[in-house]
């Protein structure tokens, strides 16, 4: 571990031993390699995160800058009748000026490790399906039912199929 | 009043696929159509600012002096490479602090292997053994580990990677129960610490104010030291009963054992 040498600015004189927060380093496009930004608690102010990056990390910062994003007034339960408006919580960033650049890793081209293809169909899969079960489910007909009806009218036309009676209702019944 | 109205308005009749009767001094607006823009303003791709002496300030005495001539001309100046692939690559100090906030193999996230390998929390029997630097260090571990997990899930559901989300929070539910229990320990240590805070108050042999006055902190009396004649408690041999209703008890409860190793009755007969 390095030596703990004094820190270049004034540190305050309350020692936090146990801090209970995490910070998020953001990957950001537009902004100079020399820069971080960081996703901090509401609570925490720039002498606060100055500090946590030198005694943590080593990492000396040249100044930082803050902003916060307010959040949209959103549902609470989107899809439901009954809806709950309330503002979530207001996110706050940081951004400090380092003396060497960093610059993030590349994404990987190829994220089958995670699975990416196979989670994309099943969000899709999902989606179609909450479409039958959802309440204006009769508002939208089904495609593919309507074309395979179609398909076996024809066929019964055309004398390929003889016609059975279906035990056990419309839908999915056995046939005799 | 403008032409342009006037002609949506007929075409909109002709959508409609009914004739319009126009006023009589409006019939000649039919026969002529705009040719060029209303406006007499330039287009804003060419237009610059016509004020010369914008931000020259006599009182501030900003601006350049008569006749004086700078070194570099406006089309020397250095332009903006807008283009990233063609952007010079920056060389990233191998031991930068940031890497702390990624995993060894210096990816953008972990693979799904590695968040789902085995690591169970900490308890609070094992971290009664440390002391107070210890689990320290060990706090400071766990909030370096969640930065580095809220960095790579941020970015992971940012860029849509795929599965993670759920590896990434059974490990965060571990951290955060090892973190409970370095706090829980710490708390008992503290509760130790303060009933024997009360109960030194009351005992004549302690003085709890001995940094202050200059004396001893614990001074033992003579009635606390052991009697020479008084003989130490000897250690009876266990009574039979009471040790084959023992093994009894735990034949009962235990799983029994596979038949090639010696069970329990075998054990204690021996």
């Amino acid at each position: 571990m390095a030596l703990v040498t004094k820190a270049p600015f004034r540190v305050g004189q309350k020692e936090i031993h146990l801090p209970n927060f995490t910070l998020t380093l953001l990957r950001m496009a537009n902004q100079p390699p020399t820069s971080a930004t960081f996703l901090v608690p509401l609570s925490l102010n720039k002498l606060d995160l100055r500090d946590y990056l030198y005694h943590a990390y080593n990492l000396r910062v040249l100044s930082v800058r803050s902003y916060i994003i307010q959040s949209k007034v959103a549902p609470t339960r989107p899809k439901s009748q009954a809806r709950n408006w309330n503002r979530p919580q207001a996110q706050k960033r940081m951004t400090v000026e380092m003396e060497r650049p960093f610059v993030w890793p590349d994404t990987p081209d190829d994220l089958e490790p995670w699975n990416h293809e196979t989670r994309e169909k099943t969000r899709a899969a999902q989606e179609e399906f909450q479409k039958t079960a959802s309440r204006d489910a009769d508002t939208r007909p089904d495609a593919g039912e309507r074309k395979s009806l179609r398909e076996q009218a024809k066929e019964l036309l055309e004398g390929k199929e003889r016609w059975k009676p279906v035990v056990g209702g419309s839908r999915g019944g056995r046939r005799r | 009043m403008s032409i342009q109205p006037l002609r949506s308005a007929l075409q909109a009749s002709s959508f409609n696929n009914a004739s319009v009767i126009l006023p009589a001094f409006l019939v000649p607006s039919v026969f002529h159509v705009q040719s060029s823009s209303f406006s007499t303003t330039s287009h804003l791709e060419g237009r610059r600012d016509a004020n010369r002496n914008r931000g020259v300030s006599a009182l501030r005495r900003t601006g350049l002096r008569k006749r004086q001539t700078l070194s570099v001309k406006v089309e020397d100046l250095p332009k903006p490479v807008l283009d990233p692939a063609q952007r010079s690559k920056i060389e990233v100090d191998e031991n930068h602090a940031l890497w702390q906030f990624f995993s060894r193999d210096k990816q953008p996230f972990y693979a799904v292997e590695q968040l789902s390998a085995p690591g169970r929390p900490w308890t609070v029997e094992e971290l009664r053994r440390k002391d107070w630097e210890d689990l320290h260090r060990l706090w400071w571990v766990c909030v370096k580990e969640r930065n580095r997990l809220a960095t790579e899930a941020y970015e992971r559901e940012r860029v849509n990677a795929g599965y993670g989300e759920y590896e990434y929070l059974k490990r965060v539910v571990a951290i955060k129960r090892t973190q409970r229990a370095i706090k829980h320990t710490l708390t008992e240590r503290w509760y130790g610490w303060e009933e024997a805070r009360k109960v030194a108050q009351n005992d004549p042999e302690v003085n709890l104010n001995a940094i202050a006055d200059g004396g001893a902190a614990y001074t033992p009396s003579r009635k606390s030291k052991r009697n020479k004649d008084e003989k130490p408690e000897a250690v009876t041999a266990p009574d039979p009963a009471l040790v084959e209703a023992a093994v009894a008890e735990d034949l009962r409860t235990h799983v029994p054992l596979p038949p090639d190793q010696p069970s329990i009755e075998n054990r204690a007969r021996a």
